[in-house]
């Protein structure tokens, strides 16, 4: 079985520091992950089929899924860089799939949709970039991006709803825009933030 | 298949998640923002930190205008 290790596997190097903690990738919080890949099928049925309400739940339970996760992790202590990544690359799959299927249907105006893929399809490359600049399996976060995913979950609500539709769209652009545009420049430019230090018990050795 | 809930508890259940997430959201974002007041900005968290907040600050608008023009247009105000 392949494993990941988190952040805190590059530290600890002391001899009787206690050993990097190990996380396997086929953990609770990654199949809590995984599992949001199963809405996608009934929310394209429902789309399909022109259920609205139907559509509008099943996204919510993928949102929900996307934020149990997180403390899934928490409670099973099972935190890792892939986890990481693994829940952007989810992120990545659902909305975009989300995106594409209300576009393709009608539910939302197709312009706004290509003009949010394509910002997103050059962001996920600049997060590779930035992984390689890196050297290590890294995710890269920001606040504004964090706020811009939030946004992303709704706006695929707003279409299976039929909630404002072009208001919502219309204004996701320049605000992606503008994100994306400024993130760019720090996975680009700017120099990496160091591994965060994991603290360890004290090497008896170590002691001064 | 029929939906799940009338149209008009539907619609209230959008006004509402919208409205008070992105108020909720608007308002934290302006709290945050202000107590980053005098750090240092160019300190690079810092820096990601105050751009968050604001376009925190301008998606929660979005979001309270939106559930604004939502009650207007079904008729709700």
């Amino acid at each position: 079985m392949v494993s990941t290790t988190g952040p805190s596997a590059a530290v600890a190097d002391t001899p009787a520091a206690s050993a990097p903690r190990v996380v396997s990738p086929f953990n609770p919080a990654n199949a809590v992950t995984a599992s949001r890949f199963l809405t996608l099928p009934p929310l394209w049925w429902a789309v399909a089929h022109g259920y609205h309400q139907w559509a509008t739940l099943l996204l919510v339970i993928c949102a929900l899924f996307d934020k149990l996760d997180g403390l899934v992790a928490k409670l099973f202590n099972c935190r890792s860089a892939f986890g990481e990544v693994f829940d952007a690359i989810a992120d990545a799959i659902c909305y975009g799939f989300g995106l594409i299927l209300v576009a393709a249907y009608g539910w939302a105006p197709a312009i706004p949709v290509v003009f949010v893929i394509s910002l997103g399809v050059l962001n996920t490359v600049l997060r590779f970039v930035y992984a390689g600049r890196a050297g290590r399996t890294v995710n890269y976060k920001s606040y504004a991006m964090e706020r811009i995913v939030g946004y992303t979950s709704f706006l695929i609500g707003f279409a299976t709803s039929g909630m404002e539709v072009t208001y919502f769209y219309w204004a996701f652009v320049p605000v992606m825009l503008v994100i994306v545009l400024h993130d760019a420049k720090r996975m680009l430019v700017d120099p990496i933030p160091a591994i965060p230090a994991v603290p360890t018990a004290p090497a008896a050795g170590a002691r001064a | 298949m029929t939906d799940l809930v009338p149209s008009g508890v539907f619609q209230w259940f959008l006004i509402l998640t919208t409205g008070l997430v992105a108020g909720l959201w608007f308002v934290h974002d302006i709290v945050f923002l202000a107590r980053l007041r005098g750090t240092d900005r160019k300190d690079p968290l810092v820096h990601d930190q105050r751009f968050g907040y604001m376009m925190g600050i301008v998606i929660g608008m979005i979001g309270v205008i939106g559930a604004l023009l939502y009650m207007h247009d079904t008729g709700v105000i």
